[in-house]
């Protein structure tokens, strides 16, 4: 803990991946078109009703589950009361008494974070202030297309200390959420988060609005170094919400919040309680996978892996699965081909492991080859980028591409003739410039379709300059 | 004449129709051709529908209510909407923001409350047509006694909301009133069973109403509580009249305890009950969306501009529940008022299923009085006016069934006997209905 006991407790709000909508059959994705996935109910419309989306309800469970939470099976949805613009019917329906999960915890590699509850509700609807903010808007333009998606809520204890570990629960919790299939960053589901901060002896701060991982660390750092600087200068911290500006990485006050907001909680009498049985509880226990944290150990133990290679083959199920698929002796060379090329390639394709094309045979063989050393990083590369732009198996390409490394004699044959052509760069290697040998080895590569062996192109490129 | 034309004939000197609106349907089935009407409350797709509210002006529901579709589907000819109370708050129809329905029985009167034109329809036009109300806390007892008809509470859950204006989700019922007693069984039936709009709505078979059978030897129970209120002379000479009846027919009738029916006791909790959950449901009138509508220009931002519209278009009485339902569920209070009620409902509900471990149905009168005038109406204060559903309040916050039958008349005015059942026990209440006409 820092000296001026900073404390940190995150609310963050991850929008649930279901066909439709919590309470309505409408679709639950974005549309450019505004108010285009609506129905009465999401509206609001006197007369319209709720019923509940099943599969909202199951991986809230499974959340919970996987949180290590208490989860009664038994759930209640209640009515949040509170007038704004983006309420279809001026309350949520959210829930309180009863919440899908709680009690929980969530292990980083250096802590342990309390999760006090896990609970589904209802998105409001977006909104858009024509001219300015909320406040200084000409007018305000309403889009129900969000209104009613579904929305969990994870709310942690105050445990964390620092924007760094903020950082890291929110890693892990975005890991864990990957895995359960509940969230997927980068698609238009959204992770939004709320913090609670405060320095010990002083009034709780909330800042709202915070997207994903990457700001978290920065709003944390600019609250709290705000509040340091109000103390240094005698002055206090006033209980507020503030919000979280990305683009001037600055918090601002929405509202002073003197005491708790009182939102007049009552059970949702359109929803009944809702039981999940302990044998469905059981079932969807068993959907739960080996988590991030477990896999990450395991990998490490079982296959020699080093943390950061760890990390990296867990950020996703898939890719974590296709290396142990393709892991055989060489584990080392597997993972340093999938963290290294393989994930260059992808990311320069946009796209993902699963729709990629790449099997775990196409690792297996060009590892084989690496291992042998009959074939150049580069070129395996290259194998890969023809496996996920053509949709090739590595074998092909690299047979049809004739990508394996050139035999010795191939190579001392081109580095010789490279010393013969380029006269002007032999000339400054020899007078002294090193550098000069790095142009003649790409010389040779390039003469070579990559298939040389770089380090044995430089050797033999000495050996006949010296000649 | 027609059904319409004598529709609009006696509305002309009544106002007890919201609005006639005539939707040709040539379905075919149990009900068909025949005319039927709605409260205003229940949504029909493309008709003005304000549950009886001028902050709802204008709104033109996208969707039929389930109960709507499901009379159509059977052959039955919407005719229009009729009068209620403002949101159903109120026993005599004077809260309406749309006019005031007059008694058929006696124009200078009132009709009851809230569903005091779906009565008024029934009584105005004689046996022809098939009204359906909404009770929450005798919103159809009340207004059938006073009106001389048959109307029936179901069970809550047997009836589907879907497409009901809410007033108390967890009390609101859709039933059904008629001169006929065999339209009601009908229309019962027609109108009950699970429905995917509705989470509440009860997943179990429904009987046939409409079908005639003779109750065995019955045991009907009368609730202290409820005898003890204090009736008008004649509904209680005409109270002990009924219950002559039920022993000419062969049952047995004793007096039982059922503690919590104490008018003291479930009038609070009933109206805590429901006052939280309509200023919850009223929440959405804000003048968005739908109904009443201002200027944007003419307002400073949006809690001005819902503040003023609800200020404008809401009645009195609704803002009266709004600020009671308010209170009654905020932090600090909330367990004093609105989970106690909730618990004093439990215990209720507990209590009643065991009275009818010994009893097949009770009985009480369903109105304390018979219709009062227009001006005597008036003179009652807001927990006067509360007072008067001390009889049907207990049923309604247990969510039993009752069936009030015409049973006499005072001062030239109708009254009326209040069956109540167990739970999903609709049909006995109707066969039984049926021996007391045979009589």
């Amino acid at each position: 803990m820092s000296e001026d006991g900073v404390t940190i407790g995150l609310e963050t709000h991850v929008q649930l991946d279901t066909n439709t909508k919590l309470f309505c059959s409408c679709p639950n994705r974005h549309a450019d078109e505004p108010n285009t996935l609506t129905c009465p109910t999401c509206l609001g419309h006197p007369g319209s009703r709720p019923a509940i989306n099943e599969e909202a309800l199951r991986q809230s469970v499974m959340v919970g589950e996987a949180l290590g939470c208490d989860v009664s099976g038994k759930t209640r949805f209640a009515r949040k009361t509170y007038f704004y613009p983006d309420m279809a019917k001026n309350f949520q329906v959210t829930q309180y008494d009863n919440p899908v999960a709680q009690n929980g915890q969530l292990k980083t590699e250096e802590q342990s974070v309390g999760i006090r509850r896990v609970h589904v509700e209802e998105d409001p609807a977006s909104m858009v202030h024509e001219g300015g903010d909320i406040s200084s808007a000409e007018y305000t333009l309403v889009d129900y297309n969000r209104a009613g998606r579904p929305l969990l809520e994870i709310v942690t204890e105050p445990d964390m200390s620092s924007p760094e570990e903020a950082r890291e629960y929110l890693k892990e919790l975005t890991g864990v959420l990957r895995y359960l299939g509940v969230y997927s960053p980068g698609s238009d589901f959204v992770l939004k988060s709320d913090a609670n901060i405060s320095l010990s002896g002083g009034s709780r701060v909330e800042v709202k609005n915070i997207t994903g991982i990457s700001e978290i660390e920065k709003a944390l750092s600019y609250e709290i170094s705000r509040q340091r600087q109000l103390r240094r200068r005698g002055r206090e911290v006033g209980k507020q919400t503030r919000s979280f500006n990305s683009s001037m990485g600055s918090t601002k006050p929405l509202r002073e919040k003197e005491s708790e907001e009182d939102y007049g909680y009552i059970v949702e009498p359109d929803l009944t309680s809702h039981t999940i049985s302990e044998e469905d509880v059981d079932t969807i226990k068993e959907d739960v996978p080996e988590l991030p944290r477990q896999k990450r150990k395991r990998l490490k133990s079982e296959y020699g892996l080093g943390s950061e290679t760890a990390d990296s083959l867990v950020r996703e199920r898939d890719f974590a699965d296709l290396f142990e698929k393709a892991a055989g002796q060489n584990s080392e060379t597997v993972a340093r081909l999938m963290v290294n090329t393989l994930r260059k390639v992808l990311n320069y394709h946009g796209s993902k492991i699963t729709d990629s094309g790449v099997a775990a045979e196409d690792i297996s063989f060009l590892t084989s080859l690496l291992a042998e050393n009959d074939i150049t990083e580069r070129n395996a590369e290259k194998a890969l980028r023809s496996a996920v732009e053509d949709g090739v198996r590595a074998r092909q390409a690299v047979e049809e591409e004739d990508l394996r490394k050139t035999d010795s004699s191939e190579t001392r044959k081109v580095a010789e003739s490279v010393v013969e052509d380029e006269t002007e760069a032999v000339e400054d290697y020899v007078s002294g410039e090193e550098d000069a040998i790095n142009y003649l080895v790409g010389q040779v590569m390039s003469r070579t379709n990559g298939s040389a062996d770089p380090s044995e192109a430089r050797e033999m490129l000495e050996e006949a300059m010296n000649q | 004449m027609d059904f319409k034309q004598k529709l609009q004939a006696r509305d002309e000197d009544l106002d007890f129709m919201r609005s006639i609106s005539f939707r040709p349907n040539d379905q075919s089935g149990l009900l068909e051709d025949v005319p039927f009407v709605v409260k205003d409350a229940i949504c029909a797709e493309g008709v003005e529908t304000t549950a009886g509210a001028e902050i709802l002006e204008g709104y033109r529901p996208v969707f039929d209510a389930a109960a709507v579709e499901r009379l159509e589907d059977s052959g039955a000819v919407f005719h229009g909407k009729t009068q209620q109370d403002e949101f159903g708050f109120g026993s005599f129809c004077t809260n309406c923001a749309h006019g005031k329905p007059r008694n058929p029985h006696d124009t200078s009167r009132v009709t009851g409350g809230s569903s005091g034109g779906a009565a008024a329809v029934c009584a105005a036009t004689d046996k022809d047509v098939l009204s359906i109300g909404e009770s929450t806390g005798g919103s159809i007892t009340n207004p059938a006694a006073y009106n001389g008809v048959y109307g029936l509470t179901p069970t809550y859950g047997r009836v589907p909301r879907t497409g009901l204006v809410s007033y108390s989700n967890s009390l609101d019922k859709i039933g059904v009133l008629s001169s006929s007693l065999e339209l009601v069984a009908q229309g019962l039936e027609t109108i009950s069973g699970r429905d995917s709009g509705d989470q509440t709505s009860a997943d179990r078979p429904v009987p046939d109403f409409s079908e005639e059978s003779t109750p065995g030897s019955l045991t009907v129970g009368v609730p202290t509580q409820l005898e003890g209120v204090d009736l008008e002379q004649s509904v209680r000479s005409n109270f002990e009249t009924s219950l002559g009846q039920l022993e000419d027919l062969g049952y047995g009738v004793e007096r039982v305890d059922v503690p919590l029916l104490d008018p003291d006791v479930c009038v609070a909790a009933y109206y805590v009950m429901a006052v939280s959950e309509a200023s919850t449901n009223l929440a959405r009138f804000c003048g968005m969306r739908y109904g009443a509508e201002g200027s944007p220009a003419d307002y400073e931002d949006f809690n001005d501009y819902f503040s003023r519209i609800r200020g404008e278009k809401l009645g009195e009485e609704a803002k009266r529940r709004i600020i009671l339902g308010t209170y009654a569920r905020m932090a600090g209070y909330r367990d004093d008022f609105y989970v106690r009620a909730a618990k004093v409902r439990r215990k209720l509900i507990n209590q009643i299923e065991q009275v009818f471990e010994r009893c097949d149905l009770l009985a009480a009168p369903s109105m304390p009085g018979v219709a009062p005038t227009f001006e005597e109406a008036q003179d009652m204060s807001a927990s006067e006016t509360y007072a008067m559903d001390a009889l049907t309040v207990g049923p309604n916050l247990a969510g039993v069934p009752q069936l009030s039958v015409p049973n006499g008349e005072g001062d030239g005015m109708p009254t009326g006997l209040q069956l109540i059942g167990p739970h999903w026990g609709e049909k006995l209440l109707i066969d039984v209905a049926r021996q007391l006409d045979g009589e």
